[in-house]
C-alpha cells in the first residue's frame, strides 16, 4: 500500500514541479517582493520637481517659508548622505579611540540615528554637505562613486509678468488659475513646468491668528494662509509651510512676552530617553532590540507564508483532481489502487510541492541578500535571520501540515464532485473567504494575541492553524494550545475520513455537483 | 468444464428505482475472447465497473480469478475505460511505465516493457513525445498498451475500437488476438458487431440491464431463423414437402425492377440450402434469384434487441 502511495505522490510532485506555471508562481513572489523594494527606492527618488509660487502680501513670512523649504531639502541631503556613508565607508574598527578622526563619520551616523533634528542643526551650522564631504573623504572606500546629492524637490518659481503681486487675492487667484490647473506653464530656473502650488499670504493675515482664550473667527476658508494646489495627497509642502510660519509667529510671541528664544529652543530639545525592556529576557539582555521587535512580528510572516503556500497547493490539488476526473484517468487509477491510496498519494505529492515552494522562496531571498549586499538588505537579512532562528519554526511546521491536511481534504472532496474548474470555483469560494478572516486579523492578533475574541475564534478548527500560529510568539494559555490542537486533530481526521468517502463516490460521478442532502448520503454510505 | 476466470451470479446494480444491471449471470472461460454487446445504455460499462469493483453491486456474487473481489487480484487485471484519457503532460513511454508500476512492476522492468510494446505496435517514434502531442487514435493505442503492459491474466477493454480508424482497428484486433494466443483472457465491450464477429469466441448480449443472450457466436446465430430467398413466377408448392422447410411466405421488397414474385423460405438448422436448389431443378422451377446468407451478428443483434435498442436511443 505504501509503495502505491509513494508512486502516486512522486508522480503528482513531478507533474506539478515540472510545469512552467509552478515555477512562474514560485518565482513571481520573490520577484514582486524584490521588485517592490527597488521600485520604492526608485519612486522616492523619481518624484518630479515641484514648482511653487509664494506671494507674501504681508511681507513677514516669505523668508521663513523659504528657509523651511531649504531645511526640508537639507534634511533629505543629510539622510541620503548618511546612507551613502553606510554603503561606502571603509570597514571600521569599533575599538578605535575617540581621538581617531574616523569617529566623526560614525558620530554623524549615530547622531542622525539618535536625534535627527539636532543632527540637522549641527549639519547646517557646520556648513552642510561641503564640510561633510571633506570630513568623510579619507574614510570612504577607494572605489566609492562620487556623491550625488538629491535634486531639490520644491523650487520657487518666477511670478508671471502679467500678475501684480499687490492686487487683491481674488484677482491674483483668477490670473493664476490657468497655471494651477495645468493649462499654462510657469517659468523657473530658465525652464518651464506646471505650477504645483500657490501659497498666498494676504496682507492682513495676522488678524486671523488664533490664540487660546480668543473667540475663533467665523468659519471661512478664506482666512489665514491660502494654499492652492490640485495635488491633495503630497502634504510635504503645506506641512513645511504651516510648521515654519507657526514657528515664526510663536517666536514673535516669545519676544513680545520677553522670553529668550534660544532658551526656548534649548528647552524644546531637552529629552528623557525611554528604553523598552523585555521582562522575559535574560538578565543583562532585557533591552528590546530591533530583532526583538521583528520577533514579535514574525508570526505575521509565517501566517502569510502559510496562506500563500496553502492557497497554491490546494489549487493544484483541485485542478489535478478535476483533470483526472474529466479525463476519466481516475477509472484506470481506481482499477489499480484504492481510493484511499490515491487520495493519500495526492495529498503527500502536492504537499511536497508546496514545501518546495517555501524552500525556493527562502533560498531566493537568501541569494538576493548575499548577492546584493547593502544597508537595506542588511535589514532584510536580519529579518530573515530572526525568522529562521525563531522558536516558531516547529509551530509553523506543525500548523502548516495541519492546515494543509484540513483544507486539502475539503478541496479534494470538492474537486472530486466537480467536472469542471468552473463548477469547482463556485464551491471553493466560501473556503477561501473563511481563510480571509484570520488573514485580515493577523496584524491585530500580533498586538493583542490573548484577546478574548481571538481566543474564542482560535477554537474554530478552520481558523486554528492560522490564529494559533499567529499567537504562538506570545505564549498562549496552555488550555488554548492543548484544546485547539486536539480539536484540530480530530477535525482533520473527520475531514479526511469524510472527504475520502465523498472522493470515492464523487470521482466516478458525472454531471452536476450533488445537493447537500446527497452529499450527506455519500458520507454515510457504506462504500 | 472449462476453467472460468470470471463469473457473475445474479449480479444487480440499482440506482434508486433504476435498474442499471438486472440479475446478470455469466461465466467466462480462461483464454477466451469475450464480447459484451448491447445498445447504448445497456449496462455494459456498469457491469465492467462492478467486475473491477470500482463500484459495488447492489446484490449478487462475483468471482474474479478465483477471488470474490477484483481488488485482491487487481495486479492481474488490465483495464481500459470507456472514456479515454491520459495525463497530457507525461511522455508516452513514461505513462505506460507509470501504469505498469501501479500494477506492481518494478521501475526498470516497466520501462523496458513500455519500449518493447511501443516498438511492437508501431509507436516507437512517439515514445519521447508528450501525450498532448498525440492524435486521439494514437493516444487511445497508448492507453491500450498501458492497460496490458503488466501482462495481466484478464484484460477488460471498454469500447476499445471507438474513435479508431480502420487501420488502427486492425492493429487493435491483432493485439487482442496476440493476447489470446498468449493465454490471456480478453473481455471487450462494443456496439460494432463486426469486431465481435471477427474476434470473439463468446458473447454476452445485454439490453436495458438484462442479459438477452450469452454463448458462442454459432449459438447466437442459431437464434435467428435461417431463410432462403427465391424469385420465380412458377409454382413452388413442391418445396413445402422438403424435410425441414418450416414455412414459405411471400417476400416483399421495395425493388421496383423485380419482375417475378419473391418468396421467403424458412428452413431448420440442420437443412442444407442445397436441398432446396436441387428440388427446384428437379421440379423445373425457373429461378431468377436464389439467395442464402448466413445471418450476421448484426442480424442477431437487431433481431434480439432491435426494439429495445430503439427504445434506449429515445429514452
Amino acid at each position: 500500500m505504501f509503495k502505491m502511495i509513494q508512486l502516486i505522490a512522486y508522480r503528482e510532485y513531478q507533474e506539478n514541479v515540472k510545469t512552467k506555471g509552478f515555477w512562474v508562481t514560485i518565482l513571481i513572489f520573490p520577484v514582486i517582493f524584490i521588485g517592490m523594494y527597488f521600485l520604492q527606492t526608485a519612486l522616492s527618488n523619481a518624484t518630479p520637481t515641484r514648482y511653487y509660487l509664494l506671494i507674501d502680501q504681508s511681507g513677514q513670512y516669505e523668508e521663513a517659508v523659504d528657509i523651511a523649504i531649504e531645511r526640508e531639502h537639507q534634511r533629505r541631503v543629510l539622510q541620503d548622505f548618511v546612507n551613502y556613508l553606510l554603503d561606502y565607508r571603509t570597514d571600521i574598527d569599533l575599538d578605535l579611540t575617540a581621538a581617531n578622526p574616523s569617529n566623526s563619520v560614525n558620530q554623524l551616523i549615530d547622531d542622525v540615528d539618535a536625534d535627527e533634528v539636532a543632527a540637522l542643526d549641527e549639519w547646517l551650522d557646520s556648513g552642510g554637505l561641503n564640510f561633510a564631504l571633506t570630513m568623510a573623504s579619507p574614510y570612504l572606500e577607494e572605489d566609492a562613486p562620487p556623491y550625488e546629492q538629491p535634486e531639490p524637490q520644491f523650487i520657487h518659481a518666477e511670478l508671471p509678468a502679467e500678475v501684480n503681486e499687490n492686487a487683491s487675492p481674488e484677482e491674483i487667484i483668477s490670473q493664476l488659475r490657468p497655471y494651477l490647473t495645468g493649462d499654462r506653464q510657469i517659468t523657473a530656473n530658465g525652464g518651464a513646468g506646471n505650477l504645483f502650488a500657490l501659497i498666498l499670504i494676504p496682507e492682513d493675515v495676522d488678524q486671523d491668528i488664533s490664540r487660546p482664550g480668543t473667540m475663533p473667527t467665523a468659519p471661512d476658508n478664506m482666512t489665514g494662509i491660502q494654499y492652492w494646489a490640485r495635488n491633495l495627497t503630497d502634504s510635504r509642502l503645506p506641512d513645511a509651510i504651516g510648521a515654519s510660519i507657526n514657528t515664526e509667529i510663536r517666536e514673535r510671541e516669545y519676544i513680545q512676552l520677553g522670553v529668550n528664544t534660544d532658551s526656548v529652543r534649548n528647552v524644546q530639545r531637552t529629552r528623557m530617553p525611554l528604553n523598552q525592556l523585555d521582562p522575559a529576557a535574560d538578565e543583562g539582555e532585557e533591552a528590546v532590540s530591533m530583532a526583538d521587535t521583528f520577533r514579535q512580528f514574525a508570526p505575521i510572516a509565517f501566517v502569510y507564508l502559510m496562506f500563500v503556500s496553502l492557497m497554491q497547493n490546494v489549487q493544484y490539488l483541485l485542478s489535478n483532481t478535476i483533470e483526472e476526473k474529466s479525463n476519466r484517468i481516475i477509472e484506470v487509477l481506481l482499477a489499480s489502487v484504492t481510493a484511499d491510496e490515491l487520495m493519500m498519494g495526492k495529498l503527500i505529492g502536492i504537499g511536497l510541492a508546496g514545501l518546495t515552494t517555501i524552500a525556493v522562496w527562502l533560498l531566493s531571498f537568501y541569494i538576493f541578500i548575499v548577492s546584493y549586499d547593502s544597508t537595506q538588505t542588511e535589514l532584510i537579512s536580519e529579518i530573515l535571520e530572526v525568522v529562521l532562528s525563531s522558536e516558531l519554526i516547529p509551530w509553523f511546521v506543525f500548523y502548516y501540515f495541519a492546515g494543509y491536511a484540513l483544507y486539502s481534504g475539503v478541496f479534494l472532496a470538492i474537486g472530486s464532485l466537480c467536472s469542471t474548474l468552473k463548477e469547482a470555483q463556485a464551491l471553493i469560494m466560501p473556503m477561501i473567504l473563511i481563510q480571509i478572516v484570520p488573514i485580515a486579523m493577523m496584524a491585530f492578533v500580533v498586538l493583542d494575541p490573548n484577546n478574548t475574541i481571538v481566543r474564542a475564534l482560535s477554537w474554530f478548527p478552520l481558523f486554528t492553524p492560522y490564529l494559533m500560529l499567529n499567537r504562538a510568539a506570545a505564549d498562549p494559555p496552555m488550555i488554548d494550545v492543548v484544546g485547539t490542537t486536539m480539536l484540530l486533530i480530530v477535525s482533520i481526521l473527520l475531514v479526511l475520513w469524510g472527504s475520502g468517502k465523498v472522493f470515492k463516490l464523487g470521482v466516478l460521478r458525472t454531471g452536476q455537483p450533488p445537493k447537500i442532502l446527497e452529499l450527506f448520503r455519500m458520507v454515510r454510505a457504506k462504500h | 468444464m472449462q476453467e472460468s476466470v470470471l463469473s457473475l451470479t445474479n449480479v444487480e446494480k440499482t440506482y434508486g428505482d433504476f435498474k442499471a444491471v438486472d440479475k446478470v449471470s455469466i461465466s467466462i472461460p480462461k483464454g477466451s475472447i469475450y464480447g459484451f454487446l448491447g445498445p447504448n445504455g445497456a449496462g455494459k460499462t456498469t457491469t465492467i465497473r462492478m467486475i473491477l469493483e470500482i463500484i459495488k453491486p447492489s446484490s449478487g456474487e462475483l468471482s474474479v480469478l478465483g477471488h470474490p473481489s477484483a481488488l485482491d487480484v487487481r495486479n492481474r487485471i488490465g483495464y481500459l475505460p470507456e472514456e479515454k484519457g491520459l495525463y497530457k503532460k507525461m511522455k508516452v513511454w513514461a505513462i505506460i511505465q507509470y501504469f505498469a508500476m501501479l500494477k506492481g512492476m518494478n521501475k526498470q522492468e516497466a520501462k523496458n516493457r513500455a519500449w518493447e510494446l511501443l516498438e511492437k505496435y508501431g509507436l516507437k517514434d512517439f515514445a519521447e513525445a508528450k501525450v498532448e502531442a498525440l492524435s486521439k487514435g494514437m493516444g487511445q493505442k497508448v492507453q491500450v498498451l498501458s492497460a496490458v503492459a503488466h501482462n495481466p491474466e484478464l484484460v477488460i477493454l471498454d469500447e476499445p475500437f471507438s474513435g479508431l480508424d480502420p487501420v488502427n482497428q486492425t492493429v487493435l484486433e491483432d493485439l487482442i488476438n496476440d493476447l489470446s494466443d498468449n493465454g490471456q483472457t480478453v473481455i471487450f465491450s462494443t456496439h460494432v458487431m463486426q469486431h465481435a464477429e471477427r474476434l470473439c469466441d463468446h458473447i454476452l448480449l445485454i439490453a436495458k440491464g438484462r442479459k438477452i443472450f450469452d454463448g458462442t457466436i454459432g449459438e447466437a446465430k442459431a437464434t435467428i431463423p435461417r431463410r432462403v430467398i427465391l424469385e420465380t413466377n412458377d409454382n413452388i408448392d413442391a418445396l413445402k414437402n422438403i424435410d425441414g422447410v418450416n414455412d414459405i411466405e411471400p417476400f416483399d421488397t421495395d425493388d421496383n425492377e423485380v419482375s417475378a414474385k419473391q418468396w421467403q423460405v424458412q428452413i431448420a438448422e440442420q437443412v442444407n440450402p442445397q436441398e432446396i436448389l436441387k428440388t427446384c431443378f428437379e421440379q423445373n422451377i425457373n429461378l431468377n434469384r436464389f439467395e442464402f446468407n448466413e445471418p450476421s451478428l448484426h442480424d442477431v443483434f437487431v433481431h434480439l434487441v432491435g426494439d429495445e435498442a430503439k427504445e434506449a436511443e429515445f429514452r
